[in-house]
């Protein structure tokens, strides 16, 4: 029986600005694949963009894939060959539009879910 | 020939089995977790919400303890140090934010009343600096002696615990106090004096605490040492593991602390109190809970790994 295991790296949390999810050890899964919900956005035009990062120790990171950007309300893909660490760096922009209400930095509520298989 | 009885002979089996013999359980085996074939039940816990799965609605204080991981044990340094045996050990790992508290449970219930022992091989570790971390200038950070580390002062505290309710809800209790919140050395073993915070508190108004605030009990005075100090061994630097025995025993049918060893010290618990909660609670009966939490007291990310976990009980 194969091992399978799923992390909510971030759960009801607002993103804005510049972030990182924490790390996460991954050594023991053979299959990576991240779930992104998104539950609210400041505006129509705020965007979250994210970049899967890999690291040798969980303390220096590179990138692992391009930058994508998540405009559905879930959206998901896999991550291969990620040694021993994971983590998603990503940003949240107003993107041309300003945000709507406060007048607060654009912003996304996610959910991550980081879902794991031996 | 000498008589062989059951009780001797369930001793002799389970010493011969490397994975049994490190530890000295009690009559019946309830739960043997080794992390090199999974999580075993051990989840992140959560705070309470609303009936529509609003998940504001949760206490601020109870929604972001972290999802346990497992751990290879990786390390900038040496790479992969693995487990007691095998290579994976559940870590829980705090935010690098002060206050921030990582939690790990296992939900059990109780198939009778009588003595409980908890078992595991653990260590802890704050986490080595980088540059994008910023370690060695956070607070508790200092002179390195080429011996003691300062990352040591930058760990604050383990905690193994349980919430149980029979009727009566309760929760024994036993932190390893590594630092206080001034990050100076304590070394010491507390216990709580007051039951936890409850989401009907807040509900009700009673209470609302911060996203850091302690969970188990707010106030730095709710907590009282017990048995004196003890030194660990956090053998000098971030990137060593060494693996600590801790059996702790507790009774479920007397609500009470029993003991709690550490390698070679055993504390008598039985005068350490225990603080039943006044409300009564529906829907928790023979609640036998374990948890355990990592809380940093600086901006660093503190860890506390285990090899494996064995929980007997005498019923």
């Amino acid at each position: 029986m194969r091992q399978s295991l799923t992390a909510v790296l971030e759960r009801n949390r607002t993103l804005s600005g510049e972030f990182a999810t924490e790390p996460y050890e991954v050594a023991w899964a053979a299959e990576a694949r991240w779930f992104v919900r998104t539950l609210e956005r400041s505006g129509a035009g705020a965007r979250l963009k994210v970049t899967t990062q890999v690291s040798p120790d969980g303390l220096h990171w590179c990138d692992l894939e391009p930058e994508r950007e998540v405009a559905g309300e879930l959206e998901t893909w896999t991550s291969a060959e990620f040694g021993g660490w994971l983590r998603l760096k990503g940003t949240v922009d107003p993107g041309g539009a300003p945000a709507e209400g406060t007048g607060g930095p654009a912003s996304v509520k996610v959910m991550i879910y980081l879902a794991l298989k031996s | 020939m000498s008589d062989v009885t059951a009780e001797g002979l369930t001793a002799a089996l389970r010493h011969a089995d490397p994975a049994l013999s490190r530890f000295n359980p009690l009559k019946r085996i309830l739960v043997h977790d080794d992390f090199n074939s999974g999580t075993h039940g051990w989840i992140e816990l959560l705070g309470n919400y609303d009936g529509r799965g609003n998940l504001d609605t949760v206490d601020d204080h109870m929604r972001d303890f972290r999802p346990p991981q497992l751990s290879s044990c990786n390390f900038f340094d040496v790479g992969t140090h693995g487990a007691m045996s095998g290579t994976y050990a559940l870590k829980v790992a705090t935010r690098p934010v002060a206050g921030h508290t990582g939690v790990a449970i296992r939900r059990l219930t109780m198939a009778g009343r009588g003595r409980v022992q908890f078992e595991t091989y653990l260590t802890f570790k704050s986490e080595a600096h980088s540059a994008e971390n910023q370690a060695a200038v956070k607070a508790g950070g200092g002179e390195w002696d080429a011996n003691f580390h300062p990352s040591e002062n930058q760990f604050g505290a383990f905690t193994v615990a349980t919430d149980i309710c029979d009727g009566v809800r309760y929760h024994c209790v036993a932190r390893y106090l590594n630092t206080g919140l001034d990050n100076a050395p304590r070394r010491e073993w507390v216990y709580p004096t007051v039951p936890e915070p409850t989401p009907r508190e807040h509900f009700e108004g009673k209470i609302k605490l911060p996203p850091t605030a302690d969970f188990t009990a707010p106030e730095p005075d709710h907590w009282k040492p017990f048995g004196g100090p003890q030194e660990l061994c956090y053998n000098e630097v971030p990137t060593k593991v060494n693996w600590h025995y801790l059996r702790w025993v507790i009774d479920t049918g007397t609500r009470s602390n029993v003991e709690l060893q550490l390698n070679d010290t055993v504390y008598d618990m039985r005068d350490v109190p225990v603080p039943p909660y006044d409300e009564e609670y529906g829907s928790l009966q023979n609640l036998l809970n374990f948890y355990v939490s990592v809380r940093t007291h600086t901006d660093v990310r503190n860890f506390l790994y285990l090899d494996s976990v064995l929980i007997s009980v005498d019923w």
